[in-house]
């Protein structure tokens, strides 16, 4: 049904609200991307303190639980990015929005949500200075962020090495093949952000071998992921560079009961990443 | 009871995995990251057949925390307990690999399915360790 209404709208650009205009009125299409540099949000004790107190205790509990700072930090703008998409996209008040995780520690919107946005669903990641939102209204979403990052106790193939159970012969091959030991390191994040991109999409946890998908490419566009061996139509992805040490990926999915026929969002672009920053999202919640 | 906020690790297997979905615990692959979520989180049921009867010893257990201290870039000054939860560390899948990676090498043992348990704390991956050191004593 979702997929007729879609078909049957003259898909303008989608913009970067996530709304589609249909004979001048704008509809709410459920669909978001959204990235917090946290480098650049820098609060004093007493403002980081302040933003917390606007969550309720449990949520409070939960950021204030990690020990180094930055993780509160991630943590804390991970939870304004939910709260705020849920609020601007569903308009359920700040204060009735429940979000619970499963027990692979993935958030989902516990409140009810009624037709179109039943399957509404979406992922958060984090990683370096970019703390990322997207969501879906009908197709599975994942999201993943990848902070390249130098190892600093091995060298770059050392590190890439650790990984080499979770990585298909081809994708070692593309890997070995990428050039210095930087453009490696480069070509292993990317692999692994789709890879994890994939996994939080279907929510899985570790019951879920990393190295049964197989990801295919043309210079990094057009992925489409193998998995054991066959090539899924159910799944497209998008690599995203957001700055020279940062990659995002994003896996949208059929949810499993649909075929490609009843859901032509698949085929919709990807939407491009919105930046939002920190002193929206409050005032987008409060 | 499986507790939903708890936090827990497992150590997933390493080895290359031509397994696929098991449901008696077993797994493969790398939990994969959450925010805000305890990064080495996996559900917290406990396997009544792996229950660990002796508490490691302080070395074990330091070791331990060394290993993670590294991994993680933690200043020297975080106070590390064999009480301290993974899940507070904010360690991403990324780290969780390289940290039972690096474990695996210290103790020289292998973290595989059989031997996989849920471990929350410091003190509990000790634990794991030192039963599978002593396995592999036993069984050479």
């Amino acid at each position: 049904m979702m997929g007729i209404l879609f078909s049957r709208i003259l898909i303008t650009p989608i913009d970067f609200v996530g709304v589609v205009t249909v004979g001048g009125l704008e509809m709410e299409n459920g669909v978001r991307r959204w990235l917090v540099n946290i480098s650049q949000w820098n609060p004093s004790e007493a403002q980081f303190a302040s933003v917390i107190s606007l969550f309720r205790v449990d949520e409070q509990t939960a950021i204030t639980r990690y020990i180094k700072f930055e993780d509160k930090k991630r943590a804390l703008v991970s939870r304004l990015l939910q709260y705020s998409l849920v609020h601007e996209v569903l308009g359920i008040p700040s204060d009735k929005i429940i979000i619970h995780r499963t027990a692979e520690g993935k958030p989902y919107l516990k409140n009810s949500i009624d037709f179109p946005f039943s399957n509404f669903n979406f992922n958060v990641s984090h990683h370096g200075d970019y703390v990322g939102i997207a969501s879906e209204p009908l197709c599975l979403v994942g999201l993943d962020i990848v902070s390249i990052t130098t190892p600093k106790q091995e060298t770059e193939l050392e590190f890439i090495n650790n990984f080499s159970p979770y990585l298909t012969a081809l994708e070692w091959k593309n890997i070995a093949h990428a050039g210095s030991s930087e453009e490696m390191l480069a070509e292993f994040y990317r692999y692994w952000c789709l890879k994890e991109a994939f996994v939080k999409a279907i929510g899985a946890g570790l019951d879920y071998g990393l190295c049964r998908l197989e990801f295919h490419h043309t210079n990094w566009t057009g992925v489409s992921v193998y998995i054991d061996g066959v090539e899924s139509k159910k799944w497209r992805f998008s690599l995203s560079k957001l700055d020279e040490k940062h990659w995002a990926s994003i896996a949208r999915g059929l949810p499993n009961k649909a075929n490609e026929l009843c859901c032509s969002d698949l085929s919709l672009p990807e939407l491009g990443f919105t930046f939002r920053t920190v002193e929206e999202l409050i005032s987008n919640v409060n | 009871m499986a507790t939903v906020s708890a936090a827990s690790v497992r150590f997933a297997s390493l080895k290359p995995a031509s397994r696929s979905n098991q449901t008696n615990g077993v797994t493969s692959g790398v939990k994969f990251v959450t925010i805000g979520t305890s990064k080495l989180s996996f559900p917290s049921l406990r396997s009544s057949r792996f229950r660990v009867h002796c508490a490691a010893k302080p070395e074990t257990v330091n070791k331990v925390i060394d290993i993670v201290k590294k991994q993680l870039a933690l200043s020297d000054d975080t106070s590390l307990t064999p009480e301290s939860k993974f899940s507070s560390l904010g360690a991403d899948s990324l780290d969780t690999v390289e940290i039972v990676m690096c474990l695996e090498e210290e103790f020289d043992i292998s973290v595989d399915e059989d031997n996989s348990q849920n471990i929350t704390t410091v003190q509990e991956a000790a634990d794991l360790i030192e039963k599978l050191v002593l396995q592999k004593a036993e069984a050479a």
